[in-house]
């Protein structure tokens, strides 16, 4: 069998395949069907220095190849999760990346501050697709120097390795990459959804606006993971339309270290282990031995 | 729970806009309860997301739905014809609990009576059953459970008392109130909330089933909520803490 087990910062992963942010619930609601212990590592529920409520409905809107969502980012808050959920993973033995967000420089900082070290910690992943308040509601990953105040800040204040994960609504995301990882970032996860909205044609009008995700984003995700994983040094996540082996493989050869799965689950909930299965399949009919020889095959030498 | 393949055995229009599948699985659901639902869609068949529905009825592997034409994915399904596979998640979300001590009253509006109807029959005539829709066409729909003797509005007074459904329940309060009763209902958004008006000074206990654009079903996405009266969690996701839900914590 070929082996898929990836490296992050030191510490061994299963599998290089894990959930996006927001798309498995707190880990525990795919019980029924399969165990988080099947991720390589599970990605939390954005967090945020408070609970948060999120959006009224509707929250999300299906398109023909994929969905818009616009759930507000509701969650128990960084606290709670850490009391509520994270035994569950030490039981599991599941390594987490613990993803959080914030409205201002302050709360970025007080959330990553928050986060001590901890051994089921592999990394945090900080989504800069979230509106800056004070800077009039732009959001925090879409300039290179606001990329790079953010993420420095962030990294001052906290010894787990952060990936940034960026937004693909940006004039030259390969120059957003740069300017997280010259502040320090340690890793990239590429992309997240795209700005969009739903259309009602019946009713005509626009029920909501919101994050694209699903199929439609995979070519433009493709792409960011090429582009970026060539332009800087440390590992890419890729994200972003991935549907089943095929799509992940092309993820690795385009350069990304580790995959996430997200809007594929609601389509089909166990996306995620048969992608995890299939790219095993993919290392040994091919005559692969490890992941490692086919991560960033497609770069020109 | 889980995820299983099934095929149609088949699929009748029941009334103008209205029809019943029938599904045989390929595996056991397990223990189904009254409320509960499933996902479903046709593999490829241009449809994105799974949608929900009420389990209507689940016997010797054979999964029924009842279901209104309401838009894409519906209407899809409304084409499919005998052996179509079919793919279904469930059960999920939180069933009608019974309470032995209480006399129960179920209350359905148009298609929330494919909602209830599960329930109705586990009671087997121990419940009044009232019902509303537009005018005698739907009327049809009841037709499992014409032996317990529901009572019927129509908004055309086409058949039975003309009006809504909760104006004919208000004629029946006075009988009702008294005899330690509890509502279990599932209709149209409006319905809901005139029988929240109506039973709210009498103390009388409610559980509704809520209907909500879904994604995954099972709480993964947190796109199917309601807003609640708890104060610091106001949206409960409708897929994993309901479909049913006590209609006294329910922000209508």
């Amino acid at each position: 069998m070929g082996n898929i087990s990836v490296k992050l910062f030191g510490k061994g992963l299963r599998n290089p395949v894990f959930n996006a942010s927001g798309t498995l619930g707190y880990g525990v609601e795919i019980e029924p069907l399969w165990g988080v212990e099947t991720l390589g590592a599970y990605v939390t529920k954005g967090l945020s220095i408070k609970p948060h409520h999120g959006n009224p409905t509707p929250r999300v809107w299906e398109e023909r190849h994929g969905m818009i969502n616009s759930i507000g980012l509701q969650n128990v808050g960084v606290d709670r999760f850490f009391d509520e959920y994270l035994p569950f993973f030490k039981k599991k033995k599941t390594p987490i990346i613990v993803n959080f967000f914030g409205f201002t420089e302050d709360e970025y900082i007080a959330c990553a501050e928050k986060i001590k070290p901890d051994r089921s910690i592999v990394a945090l992943e900080m989504n800069l697709s979230c509106p800056n308040i004070k800077a009039g509601g732009i959001s925090f990953g879409k300039e290179p120097g606001m990329v790079f105040d953010i993420v420095k800040k962030v990294k001052a204040v906290t010894t787990i390795p952060l990936f940034a994960k960026l937004t693909p609504e940006v004039k030259n995301i390969v120059d957003i990459a740069k300017a997280a990882c010259d502040a320090g970032a340690d890793g990239l996860t590429l992309i997240n959804t795209m700005p969009a909205a739903g259309f009602d044609a019946k009713k005509r009008n626009i029920p909501l606006k919101g994050g694209l995700s699903g199929p439609v984003l995979k070519p433009i995700a493709l792409r960011a993971v090429y582009e970026c994983s060539k332009a800087v040094p440390v590992p890419v996540i890729g994200a972003g339309g991935i549907m089943d082996a095929t799509d992940a493989v092309s993820f690795f050869m385009a350069g990304a270290r580790a995959i996430q799965v997200g809007t594929a689950t609601f389509v089909d909930p166990y996306a995620i282990p048969k992608i995890i299965k299939g790219i095993a399949d993919f290392l040994d009919v091919n005559g692969y031995k490890k992941i490692d020889d086919i991560i960033g095959i497609t770069h020109e030498k | 729970m889980d995820d299983i393949e099934g095929k149609i055995l088949s699929n009748k229009s029941i009334a103008p806009g209205y029809c019943l599948l029938r599904v045989r699985l390929s595996g056991s659901m397990g223990v189904v309860r009254p409320g509960q639902f499933i996902m479903m869609k046709i593999p490829d068949g241009g449809v994105f997301l799974r949608r929900p529905f009420s389990i209507y009825d689940y016997q010797k592997g054979v999964l029924t739905i009842m279901y209104k034409v309401v838009g894409k994915g519906t209407e899809q399904l409304s084409k499919a014809i005998k052996d179509t596979p079919v793919l279904t998640l469930g059960p999920l979300g939180k069933w009608f609990v019974l309470d032995k001590r209480r006399v129960p009253v179920v209350v359905a509006g148009g298609i929330g009576f494919a909602g209830v109807y599960a329930l109705i029959k586990k009671l087997h005539g121990k419940a009044s059953i009232f019902f509303g829709c537009s005018t005698k066409d739907e009327v049809v729909l009841l037709k499992d459970a014409m032996p317990f003797h529901p009572l019927i509005a129509t908004l055309d007074g086409s058949y039975g008392f003309r009006g809504n459904v909760i104006q004919l329940l208000k004629k029946h309060l006075n009988g009702l109130k008294d005899k330690n009763v509890e509502v279990f209902t599932c209709g149209p958004d409006n319905m809901v909330k005139s029988l929240k008006g109506l039973i709210e000074p009498h103390g009388i206990p409610c559980q509704v089933l809520l209907e909500e654009r879904m994604a995954c079903g099972m709480g993964l996405c947190f796109g199917c909520v309601k807003k609640t009266t708890d104060v610091q969690e106001p949206y409960k996701r409708v897929c994993k803490e309901g479909p049913v839900f006590d209609l006294w914590e329910i922000s209508l």
